[in-house]
């Protein structure tokens, strides 16, 4: 007679989760859900890119762009059954729902008492980064902090807006403890300086303009304890090689492997051909034109010229301006024809710059009117991006304001925002976030663009999406403007 | 490793045998009071006097009968024939005399006799009503039958098949069989009176001489090459099987023949007996053919300077002029054939050699079985090679034993799935040839292949040089043994215990070079995979079969069985290879190793089982059966499912009121219900489960470990009940029989893969939820239309209307199941409640917007300034009246299930000659033909079908095919759903029996047959791509109907020889 509990050979079950590897192997399982999931771009591999750029003034669809949801968040004219929108959530909920297990189970587990604390720490950074995503796409949102085992109540309904933030507020405080610095293997991890500076962006966000100048002050004034500062070369954030400098507070990198252990659509996506057929996302004129000429950024989140192979001969191809992104491209990759979902590349999810940035616009908030930190701040950022000496006043500070000290002030961080961070998925949210005579920025700047004229006060959310909504219609009532 | 497993699982079945003779005594006891009743007859001998010796033979095969009753009429005088077919009477009569010779399965013949010896022909009787047909774990007479089980007829299994599960097309009423591809060595799509399930298997069971086999085609890859994406490039784990050693193929479709496999009959069940020799006889048979095979039909896609024309109009569309000037587009000309350079007319041949024979104690079959057969793509064959030895033999009066034993390698070079840098728009290699610009040459000046594509970024290849270079190959090696011994206890009273295994294992090879698209970002790849599926079966029978009187007539099955499964794989790959040479078979040549990968798992099943038939007066029978099986897929308590089933049957023509009826010769009538289960949802689903993935942090590889599935204990079998009702009904002396049969069936507490909330972390978990139901009517008529001494006509014709609905999905209304590929962004399939399964989902077309007006006034799916005239309008069908959404405007467009399907034989004889005449056909299904969407997306790159020589322009205001663009966004809409509706000219046989004849017996044959057959010679459909019998996902249950380039079929021209000596 056969046994009928057959062992599950390779599968590992809760009970065979008990050693420090285990642990580490739970926490690196939320790492990957930022940057790999099977059959889909993931979420910090373009996916976020689709609401928080191509939503926006600074991205279009090209023709290229098969997938009619897409040419339909291009257009701002998406709905609740848009399969990015629906990725996006899934692909946070995910990895959510794995930093939930991983707390869970590594609370209960006999190891090292101190690493054991930090993997928390690190999956409760992960949470917040994820959680605090999703309540800005979304406002209020289901708040699931516990794995659930019992398969016939799983619905959450959504959660208030301030619930959610006092979460992640409460998740990113306790990630405030993490080191400030690994070495060896363990860099690329979540570390206290992350925190609180996803903290800053977090309160700057809030309008909690204390929060915000505290946070960032405390990671400004100790950069070099945190190993912060501001490289020389802008490009450096981006060159997978030069990977986790001295600016980057929390990159996910994409490292080359023929197993595709990650993927990245973003090189794909800029990618050159003779047709204009494979870089799927040309970039606007409008955006381009804001660039001096000699701002050493352009040229990196730009190309007109590029050479590549046709069939297998090196051809050059040359675009007019504003050509396509640049940034995530490597030249090198570009011409040995790598497959461009494996070329590696580091996605800077906060750097200092960002942080710098943040620091001056909360500064200014905080005192009707920027202070001389304010200034500095932001004047640290385009010095580099015109090569001046980064810690002394120089040709192309920011010192006179039209419009306002204070208004003036808001309008340059926000230009220079725009400028410095291109294509790092931060367009839709700063608009959002950013508001003129009490009205968010989006519909009044995304309008400007021909294609883009649907954009209405709607978009300041995104629709939750309907399959999830059919799911639970009374947990999760739509958001305005998308229909019932 | 496999040593331990093998001796571990042999050494269970030994421990079950103890055991099982321990029940087995338990039950002889009840049984022995119920022998003592029967009575013994007395046989009456002749008195010694004058004799007749004579001989009686089969009149067509020229074989000898064992066992045949000849009598003198009139008198109890007869004897019965020895192995030789010899007898010798003993008559005590005068000549002349009249004797009736009678024997099971022939005509009863009555002829004078006026001197001896003799020698007597029988013929074979094509009433089936005293035929034996298999059943689970036992035989029956097709009178006595309750259920309603179709027997394929002799014809259909004489045809010409790769695979066993082709040799079903058409063959019997409620079995439809769908051929995925044309790719040599793949599967077919088999329903039996509809789908039960959404996500676990709908193919039935196949019981080949005894054992169990669920035709699992993942048990036959290891995911390299592509199969993984389910296009193409599966092999059949069938095909490991030989047809030719098949002598009947029985199928149970109602809940009363099914139940008896319990747990693994909702889906219908497929008894397959293979060939053993006949008593008195020995046959040494030799079959042969040869053929040439040919694509139907072409796809009508673009030439050189209609592509060029294409080319400036995209451009155009983008403001940029026209590139190509009027010179250069007639330079290009006709350019490049990729579809003709794709395809090519291929061999196949088969030889079977078999020796059979047999005395009054043994019968013995073996046999050796070659088939070749060339892909009609390049590149690409299916071989196999196969042995059997089928024996059995009674050591006495009460012991027989016997031993089925069959092992085949088969070896299939299939097509590789596309995963080069063009991998989006196209499943595989042949497919992207299809889509390769005309105006690109396929080979250089110096004859070289041409990789040089100027109107393609980066390096896309050679398609043809693909199909020549890149190695898709896979091996199975297949061992199926089943032997048994079987004990007569008592009178009546058999116990049987079998032990069998089916090894199975398969080796794939994977290699695409650096010249290849495939292989060209990786400087060379190459992947081996080996899977180990081994099953082990230990069945234990006890049979007790009773007449008392003439009037009751019993019998009682009880057994227990066991079946254990393993599957263990592992896989491994490397890249960037410095010297080819090696391709697969070194892959440390490759510099890049990529992490192995490997997995185990097994499953394991218990079952008791139990039937009785009763019979009274032989007119009213009444079947029970109940098997109750344990299976290890499930949650820890819900292991154990009980599925009964009751059957009554009425042979109303026995009735004295009937009995001189000269109209009506048989009229029965078939009652049942019962319930039967599917377990086929892979293994450990009930586990909450962790699984490995190797992720990059920082540039280091390590390894997570993210949970993967959320347990559910309480998952259990999902249940089929079954209604059927039905008649057989034969008329003039049975030259017309018809069996018709309605049933009506439910599945509930599906296995299906629920939607979670996704805020729980989790997309999906397999929970008991929904029900599916499948009600139908069967339709099958035999006419003996002539039946003449030189001149014979046989008709039959089979019909199946089946209709599917989706009952319920638990809260669900719907579920978008996920599809593979570039396809997953159309979801093109939506699985809702009160729809069949299959059904395909999205916008319907309307039209062409023909002027900036009709833009202004109607509801567009972009922006109203982003919308162009010659842009494809679609219907709004609720919510904003001013923009199209997939929200509101997407809706159902047919159900890839047909309305009905049916096939038409005719079957004549002219003396030597034989013609048979196979039709079959489809009506009422949907195809998405998405190999044709991906075609007519216009760009600059990709050829496409000739439908865009009517694009709208304003010179052309097309209302059906859109203006050109650069590739213009995919939606899933109506006007790629086709009708897959057809009627085709299957088979057309002619074939001559060379006469009995001195010089025949001089050389010893026995039967010699020559014969020339087509294949697939007519097609009448109007589905625009290669065939309509195509599923490019093969076995999926909800992708069915999808034609995403799958591999075209094929005409086949083939002649044959049979030979018996």
């Amino acid at each position: 007679c056969n046994k009928l509990d057959e062992k599950p050979y390779s599968l590992v079950t809760p009970d065979g989760l008990t050693t420090a590897s285990d642990a580490t192997a739970l926490v690196s399982g939320v790492y990957a859900s930022l940057i790999y999931d099977p059959g889909e771009q993931p979420i910090y591999g373009r996916n976020i890119n689709f609401l928080a750029d191509m939503t926006t003034d600074d991205w279009a669809a090209g023709p290229a762009a098969i997938n009619a949801n897409v040419q339909a968040l291009s257009r701002d004219i998406h709905d609740a059954s848009n399969d990015r929108v629906l990725a996006i959530w899934r692909q946070h909920y995910q990895g959510i729902g794995r930093a939930n297990t991983a707390i869970d189970i590594i609370g209960g587990l006999s190891i090292d008492p101190v690493l054991r604390l930090r993997l928390a720490r690190e999956a409760k950074f992960l949470r917040a980064l994820l959680y605090f995503n999703l309540v800005r796409f979304f406002g209020a949102i289901p708040l699931v902090l516990h794995t659930s085992t019992d398969l016939t109540n799983l619905k959450t309904p959504r959660s208030a807006v301030d619930v959610v933030y006092t979460q992640i507020i409460a998740d990113l405080t306790d990630a405030e403890n993490l080191p400030a610095i690994y070495t060896g293997t363990d860099k690329g991890r979540a570390t206290s300086g992350a925190a609180k500076a996803l903290l800053a962006k977090v309160y700057l966000t809030r309008r909690n303009w204390d929060g915000a100048i505290a946070k960032a002050a405390e990671v400004i004034n100790n950069k070099a304890a945190y190993g912060y500062d501001l490289p020389v070369s802008f490009a450096d954030n981006f060159d997978y090689t030069k990977r986790n400098s001295g600016e980057i507070i929390y990159a996910t990198d994409f490292t080359l492997n023929a197993s595709l252990v990650s993927y990245n659509y973003l090189f794909a996506s800029s990618w050159p051909s003779a047709t204009g057929n494979r870089a799927d996302v040309p970039a606007d004129i409008s955006l381009y034109s804001l660039y001096a000429s000699n701002d050493i950024r352009r040229a990196k989140t730009f190309y007109t010229s590029k050479v590549a192979l046709v069939g297998t001969n090196p051809t050059v191809f040359t675009y007019a301006a504003p050509g396509y992104f640049n940034k995530y491209v490597t030249d090198a990759y570009a011409y040995a024809g790598i497959n461009g979902y494996a070329a590696p590349i580091s996605f800077p999810v906060l750097r200092y710059a960002d942080l710098l940035l943040i620091y001056a616009e909360a500064l200014n908030e905080k005192n009707n009117g920027p202070t001389a930190a304010a200034f500095e701040a932001l004047n640290e950022v385009r010095r580099r991006a015109f090569s001046q000496p980064i810690y002394s006043p120089g040709a192309y500070d920011v010192t006179a304001l039209t419009n306002g000290t204070y208004t003036g002030f808001q309008d340059a961080v926000w230009l220079e925002r725009r400028l410095e961070l291109a294509c790092e998925a931060n367009r839709w949210f700063d608009l959002v976030r950013e508001t003129r005579d009490g009205k968010s920025r989006l519909v009044s700047e995304v309008s400007k663009i021909a294609s883009k004229t649907a954009v209405s006060e709607r978009n300041n959310l995104f629709p939750i999406p309907q399959s999830q909504r059919d799911l639970d219609p009374e947990g999760l009532p739509q958001n305005p403007g998308y229909g019932n | 490793g496999n040593q331990n497993v093998l001796k571990t699982s042999l050494d269970k079945p030994f421990t079950k045998l103890l055991q099982t003779t321990r029940y087995a005594l338990a039950l002889v006891i009840p049984l022995l009071f119920l022998s003592f009743i029967s009575a013994a007859q007395i046989q009456t001998k002749p008195v010694i006097n004058s004799t007749l010796k004579g001989k009686v033979i089969d009149a067509k095969t020229r074989e000898n009968l064992l066992g045949v009753s000849v009598q003198i009429k009139g008198t109890t005088n007869g004897a019965v024939t020895d192995g030789k077919g010899e007898f010798n009477l003993i008559t005590g009569q005068i000549f002349p005399y009249t004797l009736v010779v009678s024997y099971i399965g022939y005509e009863k013949q009555e002829l004078v006799v006026s001197s001896g010896p003799i020698q007597i022909e029988l013929k074979a009787n094509p009433n089936q009503l005293n035929d034996v047909v298999v059943v689970g774990y036992g035989v029956q007479r097709r009178k006595d039958i309750t259920g309603s089980v179709a027997s394929v007829p002799k014809e259909a299994l004489s045809q010409v098949s790769p695979s066993v599960d082709n040799l079903l097309r058409g063959a019997v009423s409620g079995v439809n069989v769908t051929q995925s591809s044309g790719q040599p060595g793949a599967s077919a799509t088999i329903r039996i009176r509809g789908g039960n399930s959404i996500t676990a298997g709908n193919e039935p069971l196949y019981v080949i001489d005894g054992f169990p086999i669920y035709n699992d085609n993942s048990s036959v890859s290891t995911g390299i090459g592509g199969s993984a994406t389910g296009t193409n490039s599966g092999l059949n784990a069938l095909a490991t099987i030989n047809p030719g050693d098949i002598e009947s193929i029985d199928i149970l479709k109602d809940a009363s023949a099914t139940a008896i496999y319990g747990s693994r009959g909702a889906n219908g069940v497929v008894i397959i007996t293979t060939k053993l020799g006949k008593r008195g006889t020995q046959n040494v048979t030799y079959n042969t053919y040869f053929g040439q095979q040919k694509i139907t039909k072409q796809l009508s896609l673009l030439n050189g300077t209609q592509w060029a024309q294409l080319y400036n109009d995209v451009i155009a569309a983008q403001g940029a002029g026209t590139p190509l000037t009027a010179t250069q587009i007639s330079t290009i000309g006709n350019g490049s054939d990729w579809q003709n350079a794709t395809y090519r007319t291929a061999p196949v041949q088969n030889h079977d050699l078999s020796f059979s024979g047999g005395d009054e104690k043994s019968r013995f079959a073996v046999s050796g079985n070659y088939f070749k057969q060339q892909g009609i793509t390049i590149n690409t064959d299916f071989s196999r090679y196969s042995a059997r030895f089928n024996y059995e033999r009674s050591l006495s009066s009460k012991f027989k034993i016997g031993l089925n034993a069959t092992g085949s390698r088969s070896t299939s070079n299939g097509v590789a799935a596309n995963t080069g840098a063009l991998a989006s728009g196209f499943a595989n290699l042949g497919a992207v040839a299809l889509s390769t610009s005309p105006a690109v040459a396929i080979k250089s000046a110096d004859g070289t292949y041409n990789v040089n594509n100027p109107y393609s970024a980066g390096y896309s290849g050679n398609p043809i040089q693909d199909l020549n270079t890149v190695v898709n190959e896979t091996n199975v090696t297949r061992t199926l043994g089943n032997f048994f011994g079987e004990y007569n206890l008592l009178q009546g009273l058999v116990a049987r215990v079998s032990f069998g295994a089916d090894l199975l294992n398969t080796r794939q090879n994977y290699f695409a070079p650096k010249s290849s698209l495939n292989g060209s970002a990786l400087n060379g790849t190459a992947a081996i995979g080996n899977n180990d599926v081994n099953t082990w079966l230990n069945e234990n029978t006890l049979t007790y079969s009773k007449a008392i009187n003439t009037q009751h007539t019993f019998s009682v099955l009880l057994g227990y069985t066991t079946q254990y499964y393993k599957s263990e794989s592992v896989t491994s790959s490397s890249s960037n290879f410095l010297n080819e040479s090696s391709t697969y078979n070194k892959l440390d040549a490759g510099s890049v190793a990529n992490p192995p990968s490997s997995s185990a798992y097994s499953w394991a099943l218990n079952s008791y089982l139990a039937r009785i038939n009763y019979s009274y007066l032989k007119r009213y029978n009444f079947t029970l059966s109940a098997r109750a099986d344990g299976s290890s897929k499930f949650g820890s308590g819900k292991r154990w499912g009980y599925f009964p089933s009751a059957g009554f049957s009425w042979n109303i023509a026995d009735e004295d009121f009937l009995k001189d009826n000269k109209l009506i010769s048989n009229l029965k009538l078939r009652l049942s219900a019962g319930a039967t289960g599917n377990q086929e949802i892979g293994v450990y689903n009930y586990l909450t489960a962790f699984t490995p993935l190797t992720t990059s942090l920082n540039g280091t590889f390590l390894t997570a470990y993210i949970a993967s599935q959320l347990g559910n204990e309480k998952l259990k079998w999902e249940k089929t009940t079954q209604y059927n009702i039905g008649t057989d009904i034969g008329l003039f002396d049975n030259r017309i029989v018809l069996t018709a049969d309605a049933y009506y069936k439910k599945t509930t507490d599906l296995l299906l893969l629920v939607s979670l909330p996704l805020s729980s972390g989790f997309s999906t978990a397999l929970q008991n939820v929904g029900a599916v139901s499948n009600k139908g009517i069967e339709l099958g008529i035999n006419t003996d239309n002539i039946r003449g001494n030189d001149f014979t006509w046989k008709t039959s014709l089979v019909y199946s209307l089946n209709r599917n609905e989706v009952l319920s999905l638990g809260s669900a209304s719907y579920i978008n199941p996920s599809v593979p590929t570039i396809l997953s962004l159309l979801a093109p399939v939506r699985v809702i409640v009160g729809q069949p399964l299959g059904t395909f989902w999205g916008f319907k077309t309307d039209g062409i917007f023909q002027n900036q007006n009709e833009i202004n006034n109607s509801a567009t799916s972009d922006t109203k300034a982003n919308t162009k005239p010659g842009d494809q309008k679609y219907k709004n069908l609720g919510g904003d009246p001013n923009i199209i959404t997939a929200n509101d405007d997407k809706t159902v467009l047919g159900s890839s299930q047909p309305k009905f399907t049916g096939s038409l034989t005719n079957t004549f004889t002219y003396q030597g000659f034989d013609l048979l005449v196979f039709l079959q056909g489809s009506y009422g299904n949907k195809i998405y033909n998405a190999l044709k969407q991906q075609l007519n997306v216009t760009s600059l790159v990709l050829n496409s079908t000739t439908d865009v020589l009517d694009r709208w322009t304003p010179a052309n205001p097309s209302n059906s095919v859109p203006r050109a663009s650069n590739q213009p966004t995919q939606v899933m809409s109506d006007r790629y759903i086709e009708d897959g509706s057809y009627l085709r000219l299957k088979t057309l046989t002619l074939g001559y029996t060379v006469k009995q004849g001195t010089l025949f017996n001089k050389a010893g044959i026995k039967s010699l047959r020559f014969y020339l057959s087509a294949q697939n010679l007519a097609t009448w459909t109007k589905y625009t791509g290669y065939d309509p019998e195509a599923s490019s996902f093969e076995q999926n249950p909800l992708l069915q109907g999808i034609d995403y380039g799958a591999y075209p079929n094929y005409r086949t021209f083939l002649a044959g020889l049979n030979i018996t000596l």
